[in-house]
């Protein structure tokens, strides 16, 4: 029976406690993954560990990080966004070339991050009124952003001028003269987004969405509002490490962000979050994104080629998922003994 | 004795865990009968049928099949010894023609290729009789529950059980589709066929069975006849204490609640064509109809999910049809579903999360969700409703059925609504949680709420309405009340569509 665990004569629930009782966080397995593969590098190559390089390979996470943080409220709510790397991209090249033409640095990179904004709207108009699921909606919008941005760019890199200015200055700073800007900009985000998920009406609405489009609706919350206002927030930030990106690396390639959606995805799985939706967690895409980079770059220190990089990241995935599937079956198997049938 | 047995259970255990499923269970089923165990859940009754069916293996205790005592240690020993099961939840795949379903994994090959002439030639006998008349070759999924459930039954028939095990198999039927299962239940009996019928609506087991056994706590309670038996004797064997009724007493509106109503003219949507009524806080109405009649599209339109095209309706704030859910919530409409795991839970949530959903989807304002007011909204609802549930956090997929409905009650009270459209809301809930699902509507009711309560059971109809609107295929056709509220009267007309006197309908 699918509904054991019940007698009418035990009535109220005595064991029901107020305060949940501490439990290590979930996200406990992939911090120490990502732990462990640092020590295994760092035993045979101690020149990884190294500050500096750990912190140029926060720095590198950042722009991909950033992409994989607002990911996590997408598959919190049931969707993919395919078109995440051209959102990048086409917000970068849209703030750059405002630069270009001489708009304050500061205003265009805010602007780009409006523009991402914009994108994500179209995506967000798209997949609600016709009703589609966004993974399809944006397989069409990610060419179309693609081809936009090379029609804009002219298959060039675009390079702003004058990059002596603020913003440029601000973006390639370095905190303490260790710490990339971007680096701590990517760690705010990540704790503003954290607090956005689970301490807003907004990250509440997302997992009900996530979990029961169905019920959520019959519960009164707006679920079409919902998946929009989240396509937008993933535009936006895109639209962000679009704009630092250009401030940071001081031009934007016409490539730049092709391969982006996949590698972020698969950020935030190896994360822990479920594809199944109703749950994400924004700690697990980090140290995700974190432990792709440190593969990426620990093969280097081993004198692997790079292009090698491509496939372990993929075998990670594939490990990652298997663990996380061998763990939900133990689990299942011992409420199922607890629970017994009825 | 033992020669008219066809099977013999003798103390039977099982436990998960810390948690006895079975202890002592006794069972003597007579050859061609079909015998009923009924039982709330938890009572052992299906961990009974999944040992019967070697799907569970037994702690200690036998089973004899004509007086032999077998091991049935694997499905397919079960099958080799003659017994079928039928379980309450579709086994089908709905993708795939009725054929293949009949035959999954035994198809019959001819020159080594699956031949579905051979399999409709082997089945075509089989759905006649028992009625099925649908094109074999369609999905399954786009029959109704009811066939659904009939190929089902087809599929276990095939391999021509002596023991056919029923595990709730009328749980989605309506009145109409159980009626048809019934009478082929009664076809199968006089072919000589033995079933054991596993169910906890009462009245369906009053209907259809032979003998009945009453299962609590993982043991055998009482055994008799069905022509010894009354339903008052098998609620008390089900939940082991006197009680004088099932429903409770009426409550009498609180003083300091001012009347409100509803009043609804002319409606058209979905179904439903021309419906008037007007209901008033205080009473419960209740609205009957088979499944298919658009009773359910009424709750639907009065909750904004389902759009009218056409009629006037005033809430009690002197407002319209609320344009979407979302507008209901916020001006005090609730709708609890009919079909709580799809509709009304986030089942991987926490019960702490579904809690909040009306009040933090649709009610509160502000940007903020407070973990702190979730957890004491959610030990408030808990402690009021008597959820059994380890904690707030456990997830709403593990709870019995009835705290499952407890929550999705719960998460509307919280709100304090003026407005209850429930959509059967005792569906799949054992006897012991369906009271306090009563009490909680009489309360609903006394607290000045307006309820339009849609149920499947009659005797749950007729025992807590002060009206009844019957709708029949899109229409009212009739609205009873006082002592016009009689199982006979309601049942003819839900079925028919006419009164059977001269009792007419009579609109407001």
């Amino acid at each position: 029976m699918t509904e054991p665990r019940s007698s009418p004569s035990a009535r109220p629930a005595k064991r029901v406690s107020g305060t949940r009782p501490y439990r290590l966080p979930n996200e406990i397995g992939v911090i120490a993954a990502l732990i462990a593969m640092m020590v295994v590098i760092g035993v045979s190559r101690p020149r990884f560990l190294n500050p500096i390089n750990l912190l140029s390979i926060l720095g590198n996470t950042t722009f991909l990080g950033m992409l994989s943080i607002g990911m996590v409220f997408l598959l919190a709510i049931r969707e993919i966004d395919l078109s995440v790397g051209w959102i990048f991209n086409f917000s970068a090249v849209f703030s750059a070339l405002l630069m270009v033409a001489d708009v304050d640095p500061w205003l265009a990179a805010l602007a780009g991050v409006f523009f991402g904004a914009a994108l994500g709207l179209v995506n967000g108009i798209l997949a609600v009124t016709l009703r589609l699921p966004a993974i399809i909606v944006t397989l069409g919008t990610f060419s179309m952003f693609q081809g936009l941005s090379l029609v804009v760019n002219k298959g060039r890199a675009v390079v702003p001028p004058e990059q002596a200015s603020g913003y440029f200055t601000f973006v390639s700073a370095k905190l303490f003269g260790v710490v990339p800007a971007p680096a701590v900009l990517f760690v705010a985000l990540a704790i503003l987004m954290h607090f956005v998920l689970h301490h807003t009406r907004f990250g509440y609405r997302v997992q009900a969405v996530g979990s029961n489009p169905e019920a959520a609706g019959l519960a009164g919350i707006p679920t079409a509002l919902v998946r929009l206002q989240t396509l937008v927030l993933m535009g936006a930030i895109c639209g962000l490490s679009g704009a630092m990106y250009v401030g940071f690396r001081g031009a934007i390639d016409p490539n730049e962000g092709s391969d982006f959606a996949l590698v972020v995805i698969a950020a935030v799985i190896i994360g822990g979050t479920p594809l199944s939706g109703g749950s994400g967690t924004i700690l697990g895409a980090v140290v995700g994104m974190l432990i792709i980079q440190v593969i990426s770059s620990g093969l280097i220190f081993f004198g692997i080629e790079a292009t090698w990089s491509t496939f372990v990241t993929g075998a990670v995935i594939v490990m990652a998922v298997s663990l996380d599937q061998l763990i939900k079956f133990q689990r299942a198997r011992r409420a199922d003994r607890i629970k017994g049938g009825g | 004795m033992p020669e008219s047995s066809i099977l013999a259970v003798r103390n039977l255990a099982k436990r998960y865990g810390g948690v006895t499923a079975l202890q002592g269970m006794n069972l003597r089923v007579e050859r061609g009968a079909i015998h009923a165990v009924v039982g709330e859940n938890g009572a052992g009754k299906s961990t009974l049928m999944k040992a019967l069916a070697g799907v569970v293996r037994p702690d200690s205790g036998t089973i004899e099949i004509d007086g032999e005592e077998v091991a049935i240690d694997s499905p397919g020993a079960a099958r080799n010894l003659g017994i079928g099961i039928v379980y309450q939840e579709l086994s089908l795949f709905p993708q795939r023609s009725v054929l293949a379903n009949l035959f999954v994994n035994r198809e019959p090959a001819r020159f080594g290729l699956v031949s579905r002439q051979a399999m409709e030639e082997r089945s075509r006998d089989l759905l006649d009789r028992l009625g099925l008349r649908v094109d074999v070759r369609e999905p399954v999924g786009l029959l109704s529950i009811g066939e659904q459930q009939l190929v089902e039954l087809c599929r276990v028939l095939l391999e021509e059980p002596r023991l056919l095990i029923l595990d709730e198999p009328n749980s989605a039927l309506n009145k109409g589709e159980t009626e048809r299962l019934f009478e082929v239940l009664r076809q199968l009996r006089a072919r000589g066929i033995t079933m054991l019928y596993v169910s906890h609506r009462l009245e369906e087991v009053f209907a259809i069975s032979d003998a009945v056994t009453v299962t609590r706590n993982g043991r055998d309670v009482l055994t008799k006849d069905r022509s010894a038996l009354t339903i008052p004797e098998v609620i008390e064997g089900m939940i082991g204490q006197r009680r004088e009724a099932l429903f409770p007493p009426r409550i009498e509106q609180r003083a300091d609640r001012a009347p409100a109503e509803i009043v609804v003219k002319g409606l058209n949507g979905g179904k439903l064509r021309d419906i008037s009524f007007t209901a008033r806080s205080g009473e419960i109405v209740g609205l009957a109809g088979l499944e298919g009649s658009g009773v359910s599209n009424l709750l639907e339109l009065l909750f904004g999910a389902l759009k009218a095209p056409s009629g006037e309706v005033v809430y009690p704030d002197a407002r319209g049809l609320p344009r979407n859910p979302t507008e209901a919530a916020r001006r005090g409409v609730c709708l609890v579903p009919a079909d709580r795991r799809r509709q009304g839970l986030m089942l991987e949530k926490s019960v702490l999360f579904n809690l909040g959903a009306v009040m933090v989807g649709a009610r509160q304002s502000g940007p903020f969700y407070s973990v702190r007011g979730a957890r004491e909204r959610a030990m408030r609802q808990i402690s009021r409703l008597f959820i059994k549930a380890r904690s707030p956090d456990s997830l709403a997929r593990e709870l019995s059925g009835g705290n499952q409905q407890k929550v999705v009650i719960g998460k509307w009270l919280e709100t304090a609504p003026r407005v209850f459209l429930l959509d059967d809301p005792t569906r799949g809930v054992d006897v012991g949680a369906k009271r306090e699902v009563y009490d909680l509507i009489r309360q609903m009711s006394a607290d000045g709420g307006i309820v339009l309560f849609c149920s499947t059971e009659l005797p749950e109809l007729v025992g807590l309405c002060d009206r009844i609107l019957v709708i029949y295929q899109g229409r009212m056709v009739g609205e009873l009340s006082g002592r016009e509220i009689e199982s006979g009267t309601v049942l003819h007309l839900i079925n028919t569509g006419e009164a059977p006197r001269s009792a007419k309908s009579e609109h407001d």
